[in-house]
C-alpha cells in the first residue's frame, strides 16, 4: 500500500491504494465517483476515458501511482466547463444518449475534439471518436452533437472557449512533400535476405473439430528411416520430450495430462491441459488433439497437430506437420496470425531438431529430458547463424 | 481483469533508473506511458515484481539538435510529437506519423521509447524509425551504446536490450528541405495496429533511399533494391511489376488478400513521396 494524492474534480483525494490500482478503480472505489465506467480494462473501448491535467487518457491502463500529484477531471466534475455545457445540451438534442454507458468517455473525447480541432469536419470527428466504442451504436447522434457544437462556435465565437483553446498547443499545420520528386542516384543499403515464411491458410472445414481455426503447415527432415521415426513419433512421452517447454504429468493409454510453457517477448504463459493421440499405423500418420488453459491469464488454446512420416529413400524421412489451432482470451490479443505462424514455424524446426537428436542419442533408462523454455530469441540467433554459414557455402 | 501485485516507483533521474536495477536487473520492468504494459499487466500476461516509471525523468523528455539529427528523449509522448510542440520536429515525418498512432487518449501517454522497446511488429514507430535510419541510444549499468534501428528489433516483442539497459533517446534525421517520404497503413479500424504498412524515405542530399514494409512476422523488412529504383526512376517505377517483384520473396507464401494489401500500401506510400495523386 502507498498513499496516493490526486486532485479529483478540484478536491484533493488522499487514499491508501495498492500500486497495482489503476486510475479508474482509484476514482470509483477510493473517491467514490462512479460516473466513470470500466469495461474492457485494456485500453480498447474508451469507456473509462477521463482527463488527466486536462487531457483525455484511459484510466484503466493508467496507474493511480503515476497520477500522484496530478489533476483528474471526471464526468462529475464538468459543471463549470464551457465546452461541456454545450456538449450536454447537444447530446440530448441530437439523441446522442441511449443507455449512457459510453457517455462519460464519449464526452471526455468530444470535449477534446471541440477544444483541439475547431475546424474538424465529419470525417475527422469520426476518426477522433474511433477510440470510443458505443454498444448502443449511438455514433450518428454523437457525431451530430459534436459537429453542431463546432458549428455554433464558428458562427458565434465564445470568449471562454477561445481562452481554453489558446491554452492548449494547437496542431501546427504543415505542408508535407510540397515540391516534386527529383530523381537521384541513391546508395543501396545492405540487408539480409528474407527468411522463408510458413504457409498459412484458414483451416478447411472439418479439420478442426470445433470452432474456427488457423492452419499452419510445416515439416522437418529426419536422418532415419520412416518406420523408426514413426515408432518414435507415436510414443507420447518421447514426443513431448522434444517439444520445447512441454512436460507430461500423467498418462493413461493414448491420453496425457501435462503443460507447456511458452515465452513470447515479455509475455509468458503455461498452458495446462490434456492431449490425446489418434494413430493411423498404415499411413504412419497421427493427430494429437490437445487443449489447455493458462491459469494466470485464463487464455484458452486448442489445437490439432497432424503429422505424417513419409520415407525419403531407405535411410531418411520427411515429417509433414500441420497445426490447426484456436486461441481465446488475453493471449489472443497479442497473437495476430503472422506472429503465431512465425512462432509455430520455429517451434516445429526446434522440435525436428530434437527428434533427430533423440533418435541419434536415445535417453538412458530413467533419464528425464531437460525441459527447455521455448526461447524465440535464441532461435532467432540460430537462424541468423545458419544464414551466415549459408553465405560461406554459397561463396 | 486486474494486474497481479507489483511494487511501483517513479524515477526522477537517469541515475535513479540505473540504481534501481541493482544486483538483479531482470526483476525490474520499466514503465513509459503504460499503454502497452498496462494492458499486459491487466491481462496478467506479464507479472513483474517491480515496476519503475521513467516517464517523468527530465532527460528523457527533451528534444535537442545533434549534428544533422534530432535527438528525441525516450519518454516524449506520441501526442507531443503530433502537436508539434517541439520546433525541431515540426513538419517532420515523425509528426505526421504520430497522429496516426492509436487514439488521442493513448497518444497522450504512450512514449516513443516504450513503443520501440515493446517492439510490436505492427507498431508505427518501429517501422518509421527503420525507414528514417534512426539510431537508438541505449544506456545501461555497463555503459552506453548506440544501435541502428535496423538492428535494434530482433523478433516480435524482442529487442537487443539486455537486462539493465534502457532506451535513453532516439536520433532521427533533422527536417530537410530535400527529403521526401510516405507512410501508409491498413487497419480494419482507425487506431488499430496495422494489417499491412509501408514507410519510405528519400533524401537526395544524403543519397538516402529506403522503402520498408511493416506488420510482418518480426521486424520490418527493407526493400533496398526497390528504393534505389524509385530514387533513379521516380514515378515510372509505379508502372509494370517492379513493386510486385520486390515484394515477392516476402509474400510468396502469404494468402492473396495479404499480397494485395502489401502491394497497395507500398504503392500508396510511394505515391505520397513522389507527389503522385491517387
Ligand atoms: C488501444 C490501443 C491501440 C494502440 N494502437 C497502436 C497503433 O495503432 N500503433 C502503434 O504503434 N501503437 C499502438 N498502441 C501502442 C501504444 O502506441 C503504446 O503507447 C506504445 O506501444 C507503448 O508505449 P508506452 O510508453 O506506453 O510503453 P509502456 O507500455 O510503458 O512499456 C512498453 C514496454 O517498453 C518497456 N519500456 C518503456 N520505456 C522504456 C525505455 N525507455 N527503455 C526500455 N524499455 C522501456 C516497458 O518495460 C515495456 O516492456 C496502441 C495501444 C493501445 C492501448
Ligand atoms: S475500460 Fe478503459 S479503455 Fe476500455
Ligand atoms: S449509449 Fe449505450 S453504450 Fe453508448
Amino acid at each position: 500500500m502507498a498513499e496516493i494524492s490526486i486532485q479529483v474534480n478540484g478536491r484533493q483525494q488522499k487514499h491508501e491504494a495498492e500500486p497495482r490500482t489503476h486510475l479508474g478503480d482509484f476514482i470509483r472505489e477510493k473517491s467514490r465517483l462512479t460516473g466513470t465506467n470500466l469495461s474492457c480494462e485494456h485500453g480498447v473501448c474508451g469507456a473509462c476515458t477521463v482527463l488527466v491535467d486536462g487531457r483525455p487518457v484511459r484510466s484503466c491502463i493508467t496507474f493511480a501511482g503515476a497520477c500522484d500529484g496530478h489533476e483528474v477531471t471526471t464526468v462529475e466534475g464538468y459543471d463549470d466547463d464551457p465546452i461541456m455545457s454545450r456538449l450536454r445540451t447537444a447530446f440530448s438534442e441530437k439523441h446522442a444518449l441511449q443507455c449512457g454507458f459510453c457517455t462519460p468517455g464519449m464526452l471526455a473525447t468530444s470535449r477534446d475534439i471541440v477544444l483541439r480541432l475547431p475546424d474538424a469536419d465529419e470525417a475527422r470527428v469520426r476518426i477522433e471518436l474511433s477510440g470510443n466504442i458505443c454498444r448502443c451504436t449511438g455514433y450518428q447522434g454523437i457525431t451530430a452533437a459534436i459537429l453542431s457544437v463546432l458549428q455554433a462556435l464558428r458562427d458565434q465565437p465564445d470568449a471562454q472557449v477561445d481562452a481554453l483553446r489558446a491554452a492548449v498547443v494547437q496542431n501546427v499545420q504543415q505542408d508535407w512533400n510540397q515540391n516534386g520528386f527529383t530523381t537521384f542516384d541513391a546508395v543501396q543499403e545492405d540487408v539480409q535476405a528474407p527468411a522463408p515464411v510458413a504457409a498459412a491458410a484458414p483451416a478447411a472445414s472439418g479439420r478442426a473439430d470445433k470452432g474456427k481455426g488457423q492452419a499452419i503447415q510445416g515439416g522437418f527432415d529426419a536422418r532415419f528411416p520412416a518406420d523408426q521415426v514413426w515408432a518414435f513419433m507415436k510414443d507420447l512421452p518421447k514426443v513431448a520430450g522434444c517439444l520445447p517447454g512441454a512436460m507430461i504429468e500423467s498418462q493413461e493409454g493414448a491420453t496425457v495430462q501435462g503443460k507447456i510453457a511458452i515465452k513470447f517477448g515479455p509475455m509468458s504463459a503455461a498452458f495446462k491441459g490434456n492431449a490425446a493421440l489418434e494413430e493411423d499405423n498404415e499411413r504412419r500418420a497421427a493427430v494429437l488433439r490437445g487443449e489447455g488453459v493458462d491459469s494466470l491469464s485464463q487464455s484458452r488454446a486448442r489445437g490439432d497437430v497432424s503429422f505424417q512420416v513419409n520415407p525419403d529413400g531407405p535411410e531418411r524421412s520427411r515429417v509433414e506437420v500441420e497445426l490447426v489451432y484456436s486461441l481465446q482470451g488475453p493471449l489472443a490479443q497479442f497473437s495476430r496470425s503472422g506472429l503465431v505462424q512465425d512462432f509455430v514455424r520455429r517451434m516445429i524446426a526446434e522440435f525436428g531438431k530434437n527428434v533427430n537428436l533423440r533418435l541419434e542419442k536415445p535417453l538412458a533408462e530413467g533419464e528425464e529430458p531437460v525441459v527447455a523454455e521455448f526461447n524465440p530469441v535464441k532461435m532467432f540467433f540460430s537462424i541468423l547463424w545458419d544464414r551466415f554459414k549459408g553465405l560461406f557455402r554459397r561463396a | 481483469m486486474k494486474a497481479a501485485k507489483f511494487e511501483y516507483e517513479q524515477a526522477q533521474s537517469l541515475q535513479q533508473i540505473q540504481d534501481a536495477y541493482g544486483s538483479d536487473p531482470s526483476a525490474l520492468r520499466l514503465m513509459g506511458g503504460s499503454q502497452s504494459l498496462g494492458p499486459m499487466l491487466n491481462l496478467r500476461l506479464v507479472r513483474p515484481g517491480r515496476v519503475l516509471d521513467v516517464s517523468a525523468v527530465p532527460e528523457l523528455r527533451q528534444v535537442t539538435a545533434i549534428k544533422g539529427h534530432v535527438r528525441i528523449g525516450a519518454a516524449v509522448t506520441h501526442a507531443q510529437i503530433e502537436d508539434g510542440i517541439y520546433e525541431l520536429l515540426r513538419g517532420h515525418m515523425m509528426q505526421k506519423v504520430a497522429g496516426r498512432i492509436a487514439y488521442r487518449g493513448v497518444r497522450n501517454r504512450g512514449t516513443l521509447g516504450g513503443s520501440l522497446a515493446h517492439a510490436d511488429p505492427a507498431a508505427d514507430w518501429v517501422l518509421t524509425c527503420v525507414a528514417l535510419g534512426a539510431r537508438i541510444n541505449v544506456r545501461g549499468t555497463q555503459g552506453s551504446r548506440t544501435v541502428p534501428m535496423s538492428e535494434f528489433m530482433l523478433a516480435a516483442y524482442t529487442t537487443v536490450l539486455e537486462a539493465g539497459e534502457f532506451i535513453e533517446s532516439v536520433d532521427v534525421p533533422e527536417v530537410s528541405g530535400s527529403a521526401r517520404w510516405g507512410y501508409y497503413k491498413f487497419t480494419r479500424k482507425v487506431g488499430e495496429f496495422a494489417d499491412a504498412s509501408c514507410a519510405c524515405y528519400f533524401d537526395p542530399a544524403t543519397r538516402t533511399a529506403r522503402v520498408v514494409i511493416g506488420a510482418m512476422e518480426g521486424a520490418p523488412r527493407s526493400l533496398p533494391e526497390l528504393a534505389v529504383k524509385v530514387a533513379a526512376q521516380g514515378a515510372a517505377v509505379l508502372e509494370g511489376d517492379t513493386i510486385e517483384a520486390a515484394l515477392q520473396p516476402y509474400l510468396a507464401q502469404r494468402d492473396e488478400a495479404h499480397q494485395v494489401l502489401f502491394r497497395t500500401v507500398v504503392e500508396r506510400s510511394l505515391k505520397q513521396a513522389l507527389g503522385v495523386k491517387g
